[in-house]
């Protein structure tokens, strides 16, 4: 054996960086990916190795992962985990690896050594490798012209100026995060105007036809149609908050507590409130509230009001909950939760406290059942036939982000706990409203 | 001869480091010999291509550090007349810069927390 195999050989038993895109009702299987050592996901493609496209993506967005597959530095190679994208078809990397399987670890292993070794071969890009417009001044040269070293560089203009927060007129760049960014779900644009890293003139567009998004297993999806039992219900949006939670910590880049909450996720039993509690407090004592969370965005309690927001609503003092309105949770002493605090503190520490008091209330609720029937109580607020809270605090994020910078607009986003998957559930026609 | 030994170790050593880093550099670099393609070469912000060139002037705000530095600075000139004292002063000078110190570290946590330390 070669010293070249020999290393390649050591680099390949090493985790496999991998950027995911979690497309349709893959959310979670996705998250679990993270609790397996061999594997290690990145937040950019430039780090990865492996494109991991799981479930189905918006037809619309196929450029985009063309352009997001082309981005991954060589030897590079592409998995998709129960998805026969479109994308596959475009022709470059038609020697994509399909996994059908519930863990595609052991795949992307293989696919990893393999490129490494070279037992297969780097895939090629799929997009033409021509600039769109070539960069050239208005001088004989190609020098000159407007910009700052003159000319239009690859057709694209400088950015326009305006006034930003310390009253001088400098650059504000328009960006666009997403379809594919990662900590946001998959389809969700978010296009901003960044004023230094402060962000204006904030604006959200979801997918406008999303493909089939297999919700129906959602305990909540059920509660619309009929009763459900409510240990179900209430251990589902434990887990669900718990979720939620290993995503927000791992976006504060914080991944081992992030993968200790994701565990969690899957240990708790009805009963288990006090194990929730103790790793909220722990977290209390970890400095992370204080510290790294945003002290900004901090939203009034009417501006809530009416919305059915969920814990983000409860957290600014809004006492709202379709369960307060069942007779099964009346009968169990069913109490909410309530802040008054409207910022992602509040956000976070709402969330753990529900998760915590649903583990309590699932183990006093015996084979109590739900009575209510064309609304529930989601983890993210309250959802009905044709309507979601995702879809509602998609209304709300340009007024919550404006102003905000840029790292707390995001923390602020994933607080928001928006689930596509969710909304396209409820939805008649499979359409998700776009938002302004 | 043996006067130039030493510099000829370091160079040895030099050279060494220096082939090394070559070394690591060529065997990381699985793309070698190629350009980057359009699509690496363009910023990556989700998918989208971007609007504008990424070159762009915003306002460095370095004031409040800067503030902040000199201010710690200037304290720090406070242990070079304490420095010529410690040896007669003993351990009660130890325990007085070590409460100086503490002092001024809790003004930089004060200062973190304020995001004093922020740039842009």
């Amino acid at each position: 054996m070669g010293l070249k195999s020999r290393i390649a050989g050591f680099a390949a038993a090493g985790p496999v960086p991998v950027f995911v895109v979690a497309g349709a009702g893959m959310r979670a299987m996705v998250q679990d990916v993270q609790l397996d050592p061999h594997v290690r996901i990145v937040d950019t493609p430039r780090a990865a190795a492996l494109l991991l496209i799981a479930g189905s993506t918006n037809h619309a967005d196929v450029q985009a992962l063309a352009r997001l597959h082309d981005i991954l530095p060589h030897p590079r190679a592409t998995v998709t985990w129960r998805t026969h994208d479109p994308f596959v078809a475009l022709g470059g990397a038609g020697a994509a690896t399909a996994v059908e399987e519930d863990d595609p670890v052991p795949t992307l292993r293989a696919v990893f050594r393999d490129i490494l070794t070279g037992g297969r071969a780097s895939e090629p890009a799929i997009l033409p490798d021509v600039d769109a417009v070539e960069w050239r001044g208005i001088g004989p040269y190609g020098q000159g012209g407007s910009g700052m070293t003159g000319g239009t560089p690859y057709g694209r203009p400088m950015a326009e100026l305006g006034p930003d927060r310390d009253g001088l007129r400098l650059d504000i760049l328009p960006v666009s995060l997403g379809p594919f960014f990662p900590r946001l779900p998959s389809g969700l644009v978010l296009t901003a105007k960044l004023s230094g890293d402060v962000m204006t003139e904030v604006a959200v567009t979801t997918p406008g036809v999303l493909p089939s998004r297999p919700g129906s297993a959602s305990p909540f999806i059920r509660a619309l149609s009929g009763p459900v039992a409510i240990a179900e219900l209430e251990l589902a949006r434990a887990c669900d908050h718990l979720r939620w939670l290993s995503d927000a910590l791992m976006a504060q880049g914080l991944p081992a507590l992030g993968r200790r909450a994701l565990r969690l996720a899957h240990e708790v039993r009805p009963g288990d409130g006090d194990r929730v509690r103790a790793f909220g407090a722990r977290l209390s004592r970890s400095g992370l509230y204080r510290w790294s969370l945003p002290r900004a965005g901090l939203v009034e309690a009417g501006r809530f009001s009416g919305l059915g927001l969920g814990p983000i609503a409860r957290a600014a003092g809004v006492a709202e909950d379709v369960r307060l309105e069942d007779e099964g949770y009346r009968a169990l002493g069913f109490e909410i939760v309530v802040m008054r605090r409207g910022d992602p503190v509040g956000w976070w520490q709402v969330r753990i406290e529900e998760a915590a008091r649903s583990l309590d209330l699932a183990a006093r609720a015996a084979g109590r059942k739900t009575t209510l029937v064309g609304r529930v109580e989601s983890p993210r607020g309250r959802l009905e036939p044709g309507d979601s809270p995702t879809n509602r605090a998609l209304a709300l994020v340009p007024e919550l982000l404006s102003g905000l910078e840029w790292g707390d607009a995001l923390t602020t986003l994933i607080g928001l706990d928006l689930d596509l998957d969710e909304a396209a559930s409820v939805m008649d026609s499979g359409e998700l409203r776009a938002t302004a | 001869m043996i006067a130039l030994g030493p510099l000829a170790v370091a160079f040895a050593v030099f050279v060494a480091a220096i082939a090394a880093v070559l070394i690591l550099w060529w065997g990381a670099n699985p793309g070698r010999g190629r350009a980057p393609a359009v699509s690496e070469r363009t910023p990556w912000t989700g998918g989208r291509e971007p609007q504008v060139h990424a070159w762009n002037r915003y306002h460095a705000r370095y004031y409040p550090m800067a503030l902040v530095f000199l201010a710690f600075d200037m304290e720090m000139v406070f242990m070079y007349p304490w420095a010529v004292v410690f040896r007669s002063e003993g351990l009660i000078a130890m325990v007085e810069m070590g409460m100086f110190i503490t002092i001024l570290l809790l003004g930089v946590l004060y200062a973190w927390r304020e995001r004093a330390l922020e740039w842009v």
